[in-house]
């Protein structure tokens, strides 16, 4: 039973931090000594017009970039699962694996190389278009779970039955992967509200998103605003992907 | 409404074109102005300000060196201004469109790097020096040396800055700020190897508040920064190093891609008002370059030095490419030590 | 048909992947303008740079910390791991609780740290109200405080493929052992452990390899006095405005990466996974 005292102690060690920040975020003083407990940074927070429009920026984004790498992300799973494709599924993982900064700084680099021919600028789409790139890795590996426990040869009996490619997937596959769809979604929402490294290096002049906004302020110096927000996406996040979770299981 | 406040406002209003733009895209140091004094711009000009913030020079080069990033006004430090100027970044200041350009201390109306005020307005300046706690810091500190003092190990930060880092090294060496010989930034780099055993980080403005809280003992910052600690907590205190010290004054300048350059005058003209360049001042806790606005503003000894200290003050020049380039290869070597 | 559903993926990867990559490794071969940008001369000299010790003491200290992050994780996770695997009924929702604070943000969770290891933060607030220490720990700006950081980011990286390996191990050989008389410590030395191998190599190159390229941790938590091929990265691209060496950088920083994953994906536990 010593393993299970282990197992409890580690899983406090990785709850323990954010537990803690988000406690402080009601301390009443911005010191680490529990002063009395108070709202008083949250409505702070909610005053910031800098976090506000962080949060806006990061709600678009994540919202665009969740639609369309699901969208993608579900074709290519499927596509993937008839016949191996190990090209696309290699990129993929090198994707997933590649350290955030380089990712960065290697669209940054397309970016300001096609910007000389295409006089255009660094804006919202920049980061939607960064934000795709890497979730349709997790997209594919949601979806491609649930596959793999799915039956092949309904799609079969389908197709016997007059139906195209096409309509076999609509009709029949489509249907019973919408959890793993939504949850793949969701998913994706949550990787790319969370972004920094990435974000901050391909975002432009009115696309400051909320990691941002974070990053920013921490540099400042710690503040309690800071827990508070902090503690908001914590909760929200989380909420998210225990949804997401869920939808997984169906 | 009394008369006076009418007749600036309406002052004002025929000041703005009849031109009227949408959005100005203005990026500026962080803290460094009055929110208020954006929203009355806009106000009176019936235009929307994008106002965003960055820590360093090299933060906003980054930015705007490829000539797309959107940005109408910048905020360079007066050494940036000339090599940003010949990279064909800057578009020229027209002072038919800057009537208030008088307004500026007389120090600043021909500054050496800029003698002709063609590419930047000056807006404010601060130095570098030590901040220390003045209870726990005895006999209080003279010069740089104070921060290799072993006394104060693990409690002492530099700026997270190569200029400010070598030129520290290099002054208290008693060696040129702005040196390009070899030999000189050798000795500066091995000092500052040396210090690095003794230092807590190399952090910016971050350091203010754990030098308020008592965290750290003495600091390498900005008078700026400073003040801001200052006012915050009685026991710190400032000095301005006896070897030497770096001045910086931070220039508007509008970008060459900037498609509103009427509008973007209109907004320096504006920062040039002495009401407006002392409310600007007294928010961000820092010396204005306007003379009448200093004229409205409480002394201050901190960020308004007696002249015989601010003698001892250089104004960092831009270095020559190479120079720039071996400094950068140093401070690598240093971070990595 | 197929190709259909995989057009806009193949699409979006070879423009928003591949072709960056492919940029940057063209920039490597360029030299730098003078106040920053791209020229022409295509030259082999910011690969030839990173030979120089200076670079290479970098490239080793990271190798370094990510090893030592690795082991750590190891350590740490695979008791963990094996506890999970045993715990029948309650498997997914230990999983869950192991996986949910990754998906809050990376930012958050390292601004926790911090916030926690600062001289005026918990640990020693906590340690000076039970007078165990008279001056604050310097906990925060040096490497320990980077690892913590890593660690505890990356832990669960390691936690997922060591499960997934030591979910598939069938107790008949446990009981086997046992009634050939081995004692538990045995068992999990020379039947477990062995079993699990591909799952453990799994999640460490799973983890040494985000470790490897880390910058945002390093940057909070390590005060600036140290310096990972992340910061150098990051340096590069922005204050020193040298591309050409930071794609240099990147580039070997990407095939080591490569390598790794390759190496990686041979083992049975990576198939399964993908």
């Amino acid at each position: 039973m010593k393993l299970r005292a282990y197992a409890v102690a580690a899983l406090i060690f990785l709850h323990a931090p954010l537990l803690i920040l988000i406690a402080f975020s009601f301390n009443s003083s911005r010191f680490t000594v529990w002063e009395g407990f108070s709202l008083h940074w949250y409505a702070q927070a909610f005053r910031d017009p800098q976090l506000a429009e962080g949060l806006a920026n990061s709600l678009i984004i994540a919202a665009l970039s969740a639609l369309l790498s699901t969208a993608i992300g579900t074709l290519a799973a499927y596509g993937m699962w008839r016949r191996g494709a190990p090209v696309l599924s290699g990129s993929l993982y090198l994707s997933l694996v590649t350290p955030e900064i380089v990712t960065g700084v290697s669209l940054l680099a397309l970016f300001q190389w096609a910007f000389r021919f295409l006089h255009l600028q660094l804006g919202l789409y920049t980061v939607v278009i960064a934000h795709v790139a890497f979730s349709i890795a997790y997209v594919v590996i949601v979806i491609s779970a649930r596959l793999r426990g799915y039956d092949r040869t309904l799609e079969e009996a389908a197709m016997d039955l007059g139906a195209s490619e096409w309509r076999a997937f609509t009709r029949v596959t489509l249907p019973i992967l919408y959890p793993a769809i939504a949850a793949a979604g969701l998913l994706a929402l949550v990787v790319s509200f969370d972004d920094y490294v990435i974000t901050s290096l391909v975002a432009g002049v009115d696309s400051e998103t909320l990691p941002m906004v974070i990053y920013a302020m921490a540099r400042r110096g710690v503040s309690p605003v800071v827990n508070a927000v902090s503690a908001m996406i914590v909760v929200v996040l989380g909420a998210l992907i225990l949804a997401s979770e869920k939808l997984q299981k169906q | 409404m009394n008369r006076r406040a009418f007749l600036t406002a309406s002052l004002g209003a025929a000041a703005c074109s009849r031109d009227r733009r949408p959005r100005l895209n203005v990026f500026n140091w962080s803290t460094y102005i009055d929110p208020a004094m954006l929203a009355r711009f806009e106000a009176e000009c019936g235009v929307r300000i994008r106002y965003g913030t960055y820590e360093s020079n090299e933060e906003m080069l980054a930015k705007v060196m490829t000539g797309n990033s959107g940005w109408d006004i910048v905020f360079p430090t007066h050494s940036r201004l000339a090599p940003m100027a010949r990279n064909g970044l800057l578009a020229g200041l027209d002072h038919a469109r800057l009537k208030s350009l008088g307004n500026l201390d007389a120090e600043f109306q021909k500054p050496a790097w800029d003698a002709g005020l063609r590419w930047g307005v000056p807006y404010m300046w601060n130095a570098t020096g030590i901040a220390y706690n003045r209870a726990q810091v005895t006999p209080p500190p003279t010069g740089w040396d104070a921060l290799w003092n072993p006394a104060l190990r693990g409690r002492m930060t530099m700026l997270d800055d190569p200029e400010d880092v070598i030129g520290a090294c290099l002054e208290k060496l008693r060696l040129p700020f702005g040196s390009v010989d070899e030999r000189d930034l050798a000795a500066a780099k091995a000092e500052a190897v040396a210090q690095k055993k003794l230092l807590r980080a190399y952090l910016n403005a971050e350091v203010r508040d754990q030098l308020v809280s008592g965290d750290v003992l003495a600091a390498q910052m900005w008078s700026t920064t400073a003040a801001q600690a200052i006012h915050q907590s009685g026991q710190i205190g400032f000095v301005y190093p006896a070897e030497g010290f770096p001045l910086y004054c931070d220039c508007a300048a509008i970008l060459r891609e900037s498609s509103r350059y009427e509008l973007a005058h209109e907004f320096l003209d504006f920062l040039l008002r002495p009401e407006v360049a002392a409310a600007n001042a007294r928010a961000a806790e820092t010396a204005t370059a306007n003379g009448a606005a200093r004229a409205m503003l409480p002394e201050d000894p901190v960020l308004y030095p007696p002249a015989e200290i601010r003698a001892r003050g250089v104004w960092p020049g831009a270095l020559p490419a190479a120079a720039q380039r071996y400094r950068d290869r140093l401070w690598t070597e240093i971070k990595a030590a | 048909m197929r190709r259909w559903f995989l057009l806009p993926a193949r699409v979006w990867m070879a423009l928003f992947f591949a072709a960056p990559m492919l940029i940057v490794a063209a920039y490597g071969f360029l030299t730098r303008g003078d106040y920053g940008g791209i020229e022409q001369p295509w030259t082999g000299e910011s690969f030839t740079r990173l030979a120089d010790p200076l670079y290479l003491a970098i490239l080793w200290r990271s190798v370094w910390i990510a090893l030592v992050s690795t082991l750590l994780c190891a350590v740490l996770g695979f008791p963990l791991a094996l506890f999970i695997a045993r715990a029948g009924r309650y498997r997914n929702l230990f999983l869950q609780l192991v996986m949910l604070p990754f998906w809050t943000s990376f930012l958050v969770r390292t601004y926790a740290w911090l916030f926690i290891l600062r001289d005026t933060g918990l640990v020693n607030t906590v340690l000076a109200k039970l007078h165990l220490i008279r001056a604050p720990l310097p906990l925060l700006y040096n490497d320990g405080a980077v690892l913590t950081g890593l660690v505890y980011n990356y832990l669960p990286f390691f936690v997922l493929p060591a499960y997934a390996a030591l979910e598939r191990l069938d107790p008949a050989l446990l009981e086997a052992a046992a009634d050939l008389g081995a004692r538990p410590g045995a068992t999990l030395r020379r039947v477990v452990l062995p079993l699990a191998a591909p799952g453990i190599a799994a999640g460490s190159v799973l983890v040494f390899i985000p470790c490897l390229g880390a910058y945002l941790t390093p940057d909070l938590l390590g005060g600036g006095k140290s310096v990972m091929l992340g910061n150098l990265v990051q340096n590069q691209f922005t204050t020193a405005r040298d591309w050409p060496f930071g794609s240099a950088i990147s580039l070997v920083l990407m095939l080591l990466c490569g390598v790794l994953l390759a190496g990686m994906m041979r083992t049975r536990v990576a198939k399964e996974l993908a």
